[in-house]
């Protein structure tokens, strides 16, 4: 397992947002990202926890964090088909748009066989 | 990844600074829970050392792939239940440890129950411990 790794797995509901963000600022601070782009990182964790029920089979959110120097990478899944899709479309604002896009420095979809998985990159 | 019973589950490398990191994986369980200050404190405490022992003893050849630890966290109607687990080579005496031997009776002290499974005969070892939420004395079973 990579040194600068954590696997978490939190039920969606009030839990998920304030696990979530604490880990991810903790990480976020290891990778000496800098103040803003923490709080980017954090914020990109409170829309994943508040906007993935619907997107996860079992009512749980799945996160793996992988924290390397000067950026985090966050990988959400398994999720179900079109997940990320849909976690993307809960988290846009009228006026703002897409959350997660204007977060994160790189936002992917990919898949394996256990289902698609959204790739976020903040740094 | 066996991570669907629990409320709260996260895995780490068996390194110091990811102890920190499962305390405050545990603090941000506790913020969204209706407890006391005190109980956090307890809670925090007790997480630390059960994730210090992971570290410091688990894993005496050094961390490889599986050198990790796990800590588990449920919360119920009126009390916590929180495991940590490592896949390491369990419990067992050691007069060579480089800590004080403080760490298992401090954990005994703030929780409100708390067992020990594992040993030199299985792989790995697993702190259960509970806390209650509504203990505003955050005495565990200490009175």
């Amino acid at each position: 397992m990579p040194t600068n790794r954590a696997e978490l797995s939190v039920a969606c509901g009030p839990l998920a947002g304030p696990v979530l963000g604490r880990v991810i600022a903790m990480l976020a601070a290891r990778a000496n990202l800098p103040i803003d782009r923490l709080n980017d990182a954090v914020l990109l964790g409170d829309t994943i926890a508040a906007n993935s029920r619907g997107a996860v089979r079992d009512g749980r959110v799945r996160i793996t964090i992988f924290a390397v120097s000067q950026a985090l990478e966050l990988r959400v899944g398994p999720l179900v088909e079109d997940g990320a899709e849909r976690i993307r479309s809960a988290a846009t604002l009228p006026g703002t748009g897409d959350v997660l896009s204007r977060l994160a420095d790189d936002v992917r979809v990919e898949s394996d066989e256990q289902g698609e998985y959204l790739l976020l990159e903040v740094g | 990844m066996d991570d669907d019973v629990f409320d709260v589950w996260l895995r780490v490398p068996a390194r110091p600074e990811n102890v920190a990191l499962a305390r405050q994986a545990l603090a941000g369980l506790c913020e969204a829970l209706p407890t006391s200050p005190k109980v956090l404190a307890d809670v925090k405490l007790a997480v630390t050392e059960a994730c210090t022992n992971c570290v410091v003893h688990a894993y005496p050849n050094g961390l490889g792939e599986d050198a990790v630890f796990e800590v588990e966290a449920d919360p119920g109607e009126n009390e916590l239940l929180v495991i940590v687990r490592d896949y390491g080579r369990g419990i067992s005496p050691n007069t060579e440890s480089p800590g004080l031997g403080l760490g298992l009776p401090l954990i005994a002290a703030l929780s409100r129950t708390v067992e020990f499974r594992g040993g030199t005969a299985v792989s790995g070892t697993e702190v259960i411990m509970s806390f209650g939420l509504d203990d505003d004395l955050g005495d565990g079973n200490r009175g």
